[in-house]
């Protein structure tokens, strides 16, 4: 396609953040697009190496505990020590939380301080007033500092919750630096496998509005506590019962 | 998380000034987004299930549609169709030219929809009308593939209804006394409709004289002079209405309607049509006029009104709404149009202003009429800003005379289920329809069926204005 058609190629670009018809000086990119570049990278290694400020975390009423990988470069090179809470923080959650909650909501960096920074508290209290609309309860929601998905399962250990909810960081791109997933399981315990699990991504203010993700959640918290189960054992039972219908 | 397709039967009614037909199509919704992704539904997939025989429109005299003969029509062609009234989930009747100025029309539809299906939607309306034939013809879908001026020209028994897309945006519409059977014989005898006699006269011409071939021919070159928009004052005198509305250069013309089959078709001999159709038909396969447009092929003629109604008015909200299922459908809800042009400043005093209008626009006697509101140009919304608008409605609405009945409120970006159950967090009892991703206009109307299990309900806009 040629350049001679504005039109198509508008048309194009606004279907569309990557970078296209972005132009070119000689085999180079033009100066724009190549600051634009490093900006947005530069803005992704900062959402890695941030951290969540203490005033969100007071802001949010939420404590603070640690994973077993107690510095970035361990938890970037040893993602097992991020899936395992450090010894005090089991001790902390069992003496501060509320046992048995219908919902347990936790928040952790993950590989974007960024995304917690920016949408976590848009998306935490709409899904708060969703689940208050439904009648649902929450236990004591709390931080988890350099977590990964898998750290659901210690915590399904000590707490007994029906449903986690983990609102974490994902891994920053060239697009956003700032999203976020609400990582969902019907209660996640040691040896929980992945495919129990469901996630929610790309909750961002230039993805899923983070108010409409927290709003849509609820939804899906509902589903998950009709059918207890999550991931693909909800589709299979959703399955079955679509089938058990049509049989009539 | 529903991957699964969910298939709705929808059905199309096309009551006309001088035929009736009917379609049966199905639309399958799918879940688009990826995995662990929020729910988006599309239609993606349309499929005509059934197509009626062309109907004479039964009258009961001139002027009146004999309603239970289309009731009884209606009736059978389901049977035929093998579905019934309780299968149909979205669709719309229309009654389109001169029918629709005839005077049981709005009992017509609203008996229809009783013996035809719960969500059938009536349309009628000349502008309605050009827009839902470029639909069906397929006018609408060319000009989104090749970015091109599309005018389609259906041409029915009264009138002739243009519509003009660019690259899908409606540009403009018009609507002529052109039609196949504007002019009839009955022997030596010819009758002459209303609507063309004083332009006949400008002309100079009469079809008792064997002129029919003649006033065909100006015919054309009236429509061609329309569509290049250097028509004359005497030309007006075929206007129905206002002048065209579109301000583009054409590309291309598409022609449907029952004329337009004679036009792509071979001849057909057809004693129960002694009209000026044929003849019309003639004079615009052999316009020099109109031969200087790029001509494209329609994919439906004669049923493109139908084929519209029944399977390209309806579309799909979007999939993360809040909606009283108890309170659906509603029909023909007024739409009043907010703009936040990207700010939140006073919200209040905005909303509040906002119901007082609509109130005056809509429900001027207070008698309790619905409406709903269209916010646009909203900026991002964090929970504080849903939160305050959510306020400012609760707060408006007190104005409402009729409190029972449901906040319906629509908006193109995607807050529909957090706005919606910030209301009902407030108001715990107030019935409220809240849905996104839909677009309307100031002025249109709104119709909303009943949550479909992929969580998304049917919406069809009747549209009244333009997207210039």
């Amino acid at each position: 396609m040629g350049m001679n058609n504005k039109e198509d190629l508008d048309a194009m670009i606004a279907k569309t953040p990557a970078r296209i018809g972005v132009g070119r000086s000689g085999t180079r990119p033009k100066t724009d697009s190549w600051l634009k570049f490093r900006f947005d990278h530069a803005a992704a290694v900062d959402a890695v190496y941030g951290e969540v400020s203490d005033i969100l975390l007071k802001r949010l009423d939420l404590f603070k505990v640690k994973t077993k990988a107690d510095d970035k470069e361990v938890y970037l090179r040893r993602p097992d020590y991020g899936r395992k809470l450090s010894d005090e923080a089991k001790r902390v959650i069992d003496a501060k939380c509320i046992k048995a909650p219908t919902v347990q909501i936790i928040i952790s960096d993950g590989l974007s301080a960024k995304a917690i920074e920016e949408n976590v508290e848009d998306v935490y209290l709409s899904f708060k007033q969703s689940l208050a609309v439904a009648g649902l309860d929450t236990g004591t929601p709390f931080y988890i500092e350099k977590g990964r998905v898998a750290v659901m399962d210690d915590i399904g250990e000590i707490l007994g919750p029906e449903v986690i909810v983990l609102l974490i960081g994902e891994r920053p791109g060239l697009v956003s630096a700032e999203s976020l997933s609400a990582y969902i399981c019907y209660k996640p315990r040691l040896g929980t496998i992945e495919a129990e699990r469901m996630v929610i991504s790309n909750i961002h203010k230039g993805g899923i509005p983070p108010v409409e993700a927290g709003a849509h959640l609820g939804t899906v918290i509902q589903k998950i506590l009709k059918y207890q189960a999550s991931g693909m054992s909800l589709v299979k039972k959703e399955h079955e019962e679509e089938k058990r219908e049509k049989l009539g | 998380m529903n991957e699964q397709v969910e298939r709705i039967i929808s059905a199309g009614i096309d009551i006309g000034t001088s035929t009736t037909k009917l379609v049966i199509s199905e639309l399958s919704l799918r879940n688009v987004a990826g995995g662990g992704q929020v729910p988006k539904i599309e239609i993606t997939d349309k499929e005509i299930l059934y197509r009626s025989p062309i109907f004479r429109t039964p009258l009961v005299s001139e002027t009146v549609i004999d309603i239970p003969a289309v009731q009884r029509m209606v009736e059978s062609e389901y049977q035929k169709a093998g579905i019934t009234i309780e299968n149909i989930q979205t669709g719309a009747v229309i009654i389109t030219g001169e029918t629709a100025t005839k005077q049981n029309a709005e009992e017509m539809v609203y008996r229809l929809s009783k013996a035809a299906g719960e969500f059938l939607v009536a349309a009628a309306g000349p502008d309605l009308e050009g827009i839902i034939a470029a639909k069906g013809s397929g006018a609408y879908q060319h000009s989104i593939k090749t970015r091109k001026t599309v005018a389609n020209i259906d041409i029915g028994g009264g009138t002739a209804n243009i519509a003009v897309y660019h690259s899908g945006m409606l540009c403009g519409t018009c609507t002529l006394h052109i039609g196949g059977r504007l002019v009839e014989w009955e022997g030596a005898k010819a009758k002459v409709a209303p609507s063309i006699g004083k332009w006949l006269k400008s002309i100079g011409r009469s079809p008792l004289n064997g002129e029919g071939a003649i006033i065909a021919n100006e015919m054309a070159k009236v429509l061609s002079r329309f569509l290049a928009g250097s028509f004359t004052k005497e030309d007006e005198l075929l206007l129905v209405g206002k002048e065209p509305s579109w301000t583009e250069r054409i590309d291309v013309l598409m022609f449907s309607g029952g004329v337009s089959d004679c036009i792509y078709h071979e001849e057909r001999e057809d004693e129960s049509f002694r009209d000026i159709g044929m003849m019309l038909a003639a004079s615009i396969k052999e316009s020099e006029e109109l031969a200087a447009w790029e001509w494209e092929q329609p994919v439906e003629t004669v049923r493109a009104t139908v084929l519209g109604a029944g399977a390209h008015t309806t579309e799909i909200s979007g999939a993360t709404i809040e909606v009283n299922d108890s309170h659906l459908p509603v029909r023909n809800i007024p739409v009043y149009r907010v703009d936040f042009h990207g700010g939140l400043d006073d919200v209040t005093a905005k909303m509040t202003q906002a119901v007082q209008e609509a109130i005056t626009i809509y429900d001027a006697l207070q008698e309790g009429l619905n409406f709903a509101f269209y916010l646009t140009n909203l900026p991002y919304q964090s929970f504080r800003d849903i939160h305050r608008l959510a306020v400012a409605f609760t707060e408006a609405l007190k104005k409402k005379p009729n409190r029972q009945q449901p906040l319906i409120i629509v908006m193109d970006s995607d807050y529909g289920k957090a706005l919606g159950q910030t209301i009902l967090a407030n108001q715990p009892d107030l019935p409220v329809i809240c849905i996104d991703q839909t677009e309307v206009e100031h002025g249109d109307y709104l119709d909303i069926g009943r949550l479909l299990r992929t969580g998304v309900v049917p919406v069809v806009v009747k549209t009244l204005t333009f997207h210039s």
